[in-house]
């Protein structure tokens, strides 16, 4: 287990040095100098000597490959350069606003495990009832709602009409709520579905008639056995979501003016803010690939058929 | 069982937790009616770092409450004193003394005088590049501190816009010596934001919020407020719902919430609603250098065929103002009394046939050799008011037989658009005060902008481009009067600028909120009158 984790953990190497060179030369495919780009958020018209000295402070007049080189080369000694707008390190920069952004991202997971698996559990079970019916109707519309459109309707009833909770901002666990809900709730309707799924497919696996038919007590063969096997491939998706949800809280930070990475990392797309598009990729993708190895990690635990790292 | 009591468990939590959301609502609420004499509003973006020499991330509205100016813009361009009490003009114009107010005291308490006043300018100056769109760096050639009180700047040539350019919230400005680096290169970055101006920014939570106290230093009318809070808030509709509880007092500014959510606001009777005068204008560039709009007959057929009153009703409803020309005759130098285009549907036909734009019989558009009257109309994608009034102008300009093609494409890319003249029209605007007419027209000479390429095609443009640098070099008032009459009177004649609206600031604010009134500038939040009951 320890050999096959410290192989992943090397993989990350290879797939980090192709996602730089990807997002490299993407962001320089685009149209647009950052040079002015930066002069016109700063309201000034870019004209060329102001071009010429933005370009040589931000380092953009050299070629392309002493660019990377040089940006590569830093990185490896931890320094992932100065925003071009901010000018700030971007790094601490990014690590400033990521702790918020993680806090929405695990409050959401635990609000959808809370939603999803509780009532993708009893759809199973209660297949076609009028309870499956109705978390039918709630996961078709939790899934195809928008959610900026969930979260201003959400800030609506439950900030403005009903004055339970805080509009906007970050600040005490409330103003928590409203956020993570939003994000959680078209995660949770797909996870709802999926695992109410898993869940039938088990259930008619001969395990359970054999399960059943050594008396074995039902709350026993579901728990134990059922939803056991019914997790894997929800454990899967959700390792995934993990992944998405870190990388597009953007939208629902942005709604209620959540200081988290995402919005940084838009607001610097916008600005064609190369180095800090650069370092978010390649943080993104470090947790796209540790999701997944934790993921496949929890295999062995949840079917200990499979065994990692003895293939 | 189990499970049972462990989902009944979660429940109550959920339950508790309203209920504290109940609670804690109430007692903020209440800590907040004990607080008196504090403002909060929003902002989309984070103030920044508050380097009075530098621009984004900075915000000009942040930057105007910490640091002044020598001189300060006042309504109708008149110029007032401010950092600086009086000033002479040497008779050549090319030499400013400046007699600086005495007793003046940074936030942090030292002085400020002459001395300080020309480390800042020398510290803009050696960023001279940086600053080059700004035509009032390019012109001045040093400056001399003539005692602690008095400062001389001496130009390169007699440039009149200087005392407005100097009002500018940016670059020129007045940092404190202890917040500047120790290199002394501000473009690097400042200590801290120490300025002479009525707020000092206490409290700082990036793209969070924003808090400033009044300056107890202040040599001026100090604001009635004490604090005011700036919460950082990037979504319009979240704006709008956060005033609505009282998380906000005021909105204040342009394109900060939907028209519609203004509308709204205003309608509801609960709160004050109110538009400014004239602040800058809507147009849209038409390239006299690209295709069809070469002729100046299409152009003007333009012009007379787009109805603006039903894009005022329809999308704007009334809130920003029908243009007709360049600049809102209220600035300086431009009452000029040019004759409107009028919506004029039958002589903007006459106009395209006259122009060779023939309607075929079975055919849709206009044509000429063979070719389809197709005109391309850019718009930034992520700005719902161009779109609005680019789908408006598409229908307008198809009951003449024009096709217009939209292009939208996101903010960066349009703006390259601008740059490189690719376009038969598109969405432009004027500065507002204290940059029009002057830095706008100086701009006009910048192939970097849509003016200059949609200009480029006219056969006068070399003549303009003459005066326009005449103008700002002149001294005498009668011929600066003159040339721009000429300037502005040509491009309207030549029709290179359809005027949409002019574009207003709006204030929203609680009926607690008094003592508000509209600067003459853009990007002024006006808080020294302000009182929250």
């Amino acid at each position: 287990m320890k050999g096959y984790i410290v192989k992943r953990v090397l993989n990350l190497i290879p797939v980090l040095l192709g996602v730089s060179v990807i997002t490299f030369v993407l962001i320089h495919m685009v149209p647009c100098d950052p040079a002015e780009v930066y002069l016109r958020l700063s309201q000034v018209p870019p004209t060329d000597e102001a071009v010429a000295s933005i370009r040589k402070e931000l380092g953009l007049d050299r070629p392309l490959y002493v660019q990377y080189f040089d940006w590569l080369w830093k990185v490896l000694h931890l320094d992932f350069g100065k925003s071009f707008v901010t000018k700030k390190p971007v790094l601490a920069e990014i690590l400033s606003y990521l702790p918020a952004t993680i806090e929405l991202t695990v409050c959401s997971m635990v609000i959808m495990i809370l939603i999803s698996v509780p009532t993708g559990i009893l759809a199973a079970l209660y297949k076609d009832s009028l309870f499956d019916q109705f978390s039918r109707v709630l996961a078709f519309v939790g899934a195809s709602m928008p959610s900026f459109w969930l979260g201003l309707l959400l800030m609506y009833f439950f900030a403005l009409k009903f004055d339970l909770l805080p509009v906007m901002g970050k600040g005490t666990y409330l103003h928590l709520i409203l956020p993570s809900l939003t994000l959680a709730l078209g995660h949770a309707a797909t996870y709802t579905r999926l695992l109410r799924a898993s869940m039938l497919e088990n259930l008619s696996r001969e395990f359970v008639l054999y399960a059943r038919a050594r008396g074995l007590k039902e709350r026993l063969i579901i728990g134990k056995h059922v939803l056991k096997n019914a997790m894997l491939p929800v454990v899967t998706a959700f390792g995934m979501s993990l992944g998405h949800m870190l990388a597009g809280a953007v939208i629902v930070e942005n709604i209620f003016a959540w200081p988290g990475v995402g919005r940084f990392a838009v607001f610097s797309i916008f600005s064609r803010d190369y180095p800090v598009i650069q370092c978010y990729v390649c943080l993104m993708a470090v947790i796209f690939v540790l999701c997944n190895l934790l993921v496949d990690i929890s295999y062995s635990f949840l079917d200990p058929r499979i065994k990692i790292g003895r293939e | 069982m189990k499970s049972i009591k462990l989902l009944a468990l979660l429940v109550l939590i959920l339950f508790s937790t309203l209920l504290a959301g109940c609670g804690g609502s109430e007692e903020k609420a209440a800590g907040e009616n004990a607080k008196p004499k504090e403002l909060t509003f929003s902002w989309d973006k984070d103030i920044g770092d508050l380097n009075p020499h530098l621009y984004s991330p900075n915000q000009m509205f942040a930057q105007n409450m910490v640091y002044e100016p020598l001189v300060t813009y006042a309504e109708g361009g008149k110029i007032k004193p401010c950092l600086a009490e009086k000033w002479d003009i040497s008779p050549d114009g090319k030499e400013i003394t400046f007699y600086l107010r005495k007793g003046v005291k940074f936030s942090d308490g030292t002085d400020f005088n002459a001395a300080v006043a020309k480390q800042n300018i020398d510290a803009v100056l050696a960023n001279a590049e940086r600053h080059s769109w700004l035509e009032l760096i390019n012109q001045i050639e040093k400056t001399e501190v003539v005692d602690n009180h008095t400062l001389k700047i001496y130009f390169k040539n007699a440039y009149y816009p200087a005392l407005q350019e100097l009002s500018l919230i940016r670059p020129l400005r007045f940092l404190a010596p202890s917040g500047f680096p120790d290199s002394g290169n501000t473009s690097e970055g400042i200590k801290k934001p120490i300025g002479t101006g009525p707020w000092v920014l206490s409290e700082h939570k990036k793209n969070e919020y924003a808090v400033f106290t009044r300056n107890e230093n202040y040599w001026g009318t100090k604001p009635k407020l004490e604090k005011v809070t700036v919460k950082i808030i990037p979504d319009g509709e979240t704006r709008v719902m956060a005033f609505e509880k009282g998380e906000l007092d005021l909105i204040f500014g342009n394109g900060l919430i939907s028209l519609d959510s203004f509308k709204q606001l205003q309608d509801s009777g609960k709160y004050v609603a109110r538009v400014s005068n004239p602040i800058s204008t809507r147009v849209v560039a038409l390239n006299s250098n690209k295709g069809p709009t070469k002729d100046l007959r299409v152009r003007q057929a333009i012009q007379h065929a787009v109805n603006k009153q039903a894009i005022i009703d329809g999308i704007f409803y009334g809130i920003e103002k029908k243009a007709d020309t360049l600049f809102s005759s209220n600035l300086p130098y431009c009452d000029l009394d040019l004759k409107p285009y009028n919506y004029d549907v039958a002589k903007a036909r006459a106009l395209l046939d006259e122009a060779g734009w023939k309607q075929v019989e079975g055919k849709e558009f206009r044509e000429k050799d063979g070719r389809t009257l197709d005109l391309k109309l850019c718009f930034d994608s992520t700005d719902n008011i161009q779109k609005a009034v680019a789908e408006v102008i598409q229908g307008d300009l198809k009951k003449i037989g024009i096709n217009v093609k939209l292009i939208a494409e996101e903010s960066q890319s349009y703006y390259q658009w601008q740059k490189n003249g690719d376009f038969n029209m598109i969405f432009s605007g004027t500065w507002g005060p204290p940059y029009d007419p002057h830095s706008l027209c100086s701009s006009m000479r910048k192939p970097s902008h849509a003016d200059y390429q949609a200009q480029s095609g006219l056969p006068m443009k070399a003549e303009i481009d003459k005066k326009i640098g005449e103008v700002l070099l002149t001294t005498d008032e009668k011929t600066r009067q003159e040339l721009y009459s000429y300037i502005l009177g040509t491009l309207h004649e030549q029709a290179v600028y359809l005027p949409i609206s002019y574009c207003t600031n709006i204030a929203v604010y609680h009926k607690h909120v008094s003592g508000f009134k509209f600067l003459p500038t853009k990007y002024e939040v006006p808080l020294t009158g302000i009182e929250v009951n």
